[in-house]
């Protein structure tokens, strides 16, 4: 009798923490969908055409040199810091076997991309602003390199991993040289992959706004010359939200979700790439 | 092709080329880590030696010096007889202390915590327990897509939308004709002054007399929020890959052995511990090094707070508040930089924890199957 009820003790228990994670689930969601729904429908409504060609001092004011300073910020970003993480991981994956520098890479690494990125800005403040004597848009963009490099490298060499051996020694077999091997056999095979570790990395620092904060410290201007400081849309909201009048904090909604619409177009495009291929073995 | 050979000892140029390039590129990865470390470490000298361990300990943080009037023999100041101004005896230096940021840090990521460690388990629990195989992919897509959104935008909405909503007194707004409860810190905070030893929790002392705390919407309790809204889809995304990751036969054991669905869940997380508190330390690394949103939401006063409901501010948020006004004071700016150190070697801490748990146990599990 004493057993039934234990039993059915633990049946219902059971039952209720079942529910309990269906709960937690569907809170977390619907969190999502408010916080996102909020921000689209509030940002909406300030966004037109001339958000997108004015400068903040026009009448109206829009955000015409921020979203060019966070293009230009991220490719420079991006032309440092995907080739030398890309490197980095080819080292760690391909020539690991003849070489005692890649568990301890691997391990900082890891532990570099999780630093709080408002002290690599500090770091970007102290090497490259200080001698230099003004805040630049190379030190926004090697700043948002620093963040960059550590990812790349790990999912690179996550995904060289991946490629089978056997294509390495079919390689070699025919008479490739190694590094022939990783340019035309090793890398072209995970192409998707990688493209997918670096627009994730891209994704991630565009939305990057401390390690900017002491670096570009952004510009009411448009800014091409990447030694002088730097717009940017992350730095623009920021600004915005510490102004009080109401169509500052619009333009600030609206700022936030073309950043976020650009986020998400990378998201979706590595969904794109990494979708299950069928015709692969 | 035969010089090229007995120059690189056999290899071909491009070999070469690519080896010394990768191998640069990785042995930069450690000399960034070095950088970091030896940057910081000698731009908080003058903090460091000017301080000392105080720093550590000492929670007064204060830029200026401050003046200490000449007293006359009455106890009350002295006036200059020309021009009327109170006479100054000496200055107090400047003082700075890092308590009340690393107090602030604690609290809000300890917040952030308790509010997303249950519900990023019971969701990760879902994920693989319960969850139909189709609604598996949205699910994990829209909680990675909430690990991707930039801090800044939860700082806006913490502060615009979240913040109001949850300060200010107790109250009712209505939808239509559907009431809901807002100023949930006024709702708390109420309940909390008649929990006997808890009372100061939600009081704060004006002139010597106790008063119910006013909250304005930004203090360390919406920080913590913010926060845990924004840890829950790192640990959720982890905790789903590390339960996915427990063999099957240990499921089927437990449930062989009439374990309800709940028992087998708990044998699971049970079997994981390790990687999933390694989990919750990388969500405690976001909340602990987050900047942006917190700026936005912590009200920054350098100050340690009774209660949770006023103003505060984290090593983060004092580094972004004050840097500006801090570039051409040394000791100010050293102060800052031991803040900042102080946070490096915080996270650098987790981080290694985190990996060691989450990476150590799943080699761990992988070499058992």
């Amino acid at each position: 009798m004493l057993a039934n009820i234990h039993i059915a003790r633990a049946k219902l228990i059971s039952r209720i923490m079942r529910v309990v994670c269906v709960g937690c689930a569907v809170l977390i969601v619907g969190t999502l969908t408010l916080i996102t729904g909020y921000l689209l429908a509030i940002g909406i409504h300030s966004l037109n055409w001339s958000f997108f060609v004015n400068l903040p001092q026009d009448n109206p004011p829009g955000m015409r040199n921020s979203i060019e300073g966070t293009i230009i910020l991220v490719a420079l970003a991006s032309l440092v810091g995907i080739p030398m993480g890309m490197l980095a991981g080819v080292h760690l994956s391909e020539y690991e076997s003849n070489s005692r520098l890649a568990s301890p890479v691997r391990f900082v690494a890891d532990v570099l991309a999780g630093v709080p990125s408002i002290v690599v800005g500090i770091l970007g403040y102290e090497l490259l602003v200080v001698p230099a004597g003004t805040y630049s848009g190379w030190a926004g963009a090697l700043a948002l390199a620093f963040i960059m490099i550590p990812i790349v490298a790990r999912t690179t060499e996550e995904m060289l991993r991946l490629v089978p051996g056997s294509y390495r020694e079919a390689s070699i077999a025919l008479g490739a040289t190694k590094a022939r091997t990783i340019v035309s056999v090793v890398i072209p095979s995970a192409t998707g992959s990688i493209v997918t570790g670096a627009m994730l990395a891209v994704a991630r620092v565009a939305g990057e706004t401390a390690p900017l904060l002491f670096t570009a410290v952004g510009s009411p201007y448009v800014v091409h010359n990447p030694s002088k400081p730097f717009p940017s849309l992350t730095l623009r909201i920021y600004e915005l939200s510490n102004e009080p009048s109401p169509e500052a904090r619009a333009q600030a909604w609206s700022g936030i979700l073309v950043l976020i619409a650009l986020i998400f177009v990378v998201n979706l495009g590595v969904r794109y790439f990494t979708r299950p291929r069928r015709t692969h073995r | 092709m035969l010089a090229g050979r007995s120059l690189f000892g056999g290899r071909s140029f491009s070999d070469v080329a690519l080896h010394s390039a990768s191998t640069a590129c990785a042995s930069a990865i450690l000399l960034m880590l070095v950088a970091l470390v030896v940057v910081l470490f000698i731009a908080a000298a003058p903090s460091i030696k000017h301080f000392g361990f105080h720093f550590l300990v000492t929670s007064e943080w204060r830029p200026n010096p401050l003046p200490v009037l000449k007293l006359g023999a009455n106890g009350k100041p002295i006036r200059d007889p020309i021009t009327r101004m109170k006479v100054v005896d000496h200055y107090i230096p400047p003082n700075f202390g890092a308590v009340a940021s690393l107090y602030g840090t604690a609290l809000t990521s300890a917040l952030a915590l308790v509010l997303a460690v249950p519900l990023s388990l019971g969701a990760a629990l879902f994920l693989v327990r319960v969850a139909p195989g189709w609604m598996v992919a949205p699910v994990s897509f829209m909680v990675e897509f909430l690990a991707a959104i930039p801090s800044i935008a939860y700082g806006l909405w913490g502060m615009f939308v979240l913040g109001p909503w949850l300060g200010g007194d107790a109250r009712w707004i209505h939808f239509g004709f559907i009431p809901f409860p807002a100023g949930i810190e006024g709702w708390l905070s109420n309940i909390l002054r008649h929990v006997w030893g808890l009372r100061w929790l939600a009081e704060q002392n004006v002139n010597g007399v106790n008063v119910p705390i006013s909250t304005t919407g930004r203090d360390i309790f919406i920080a913590g929020v913010v926060l845990g809204i924004m840890v829950i889809p790192i640990i959720t995304a982890i905790g789903r890959d590390v339960l996915k990751n427990v063999p099957l036969a240990q499921i089927e054991g437990s449930i062989a052995l009439g374990a309800t669905w709940w028992q087998s869940c708990i044998e699971m997380v049970k079997f994981s511990r390790s990687a999933l508190f390694g989990a919750v330390i990388l969500g405690l690394a976001r909340a602990a090094g987050e900047t942006m949103a917190v700026l936005m939401v912590m009200g920054n006063s350098m100050t340690i707070p009774t209660s949770p409901f006023q103003p505060g501010t984290t090593m983060a948020a004092t580094l972004a508040g004050e840097f500006p006004e801090a570039s051409t004071n040394d000791l100010y700016r050293g102060a800052l930089m031991e803040v900042a150190l102080i946070l490096l070697i915080m996270s650098l801490a987790f981080n290694i924890v985190a990996r060691y748990l989450v990476v150590g146990k799943s080699s761990r599990s992988a070499m058992a199957h």
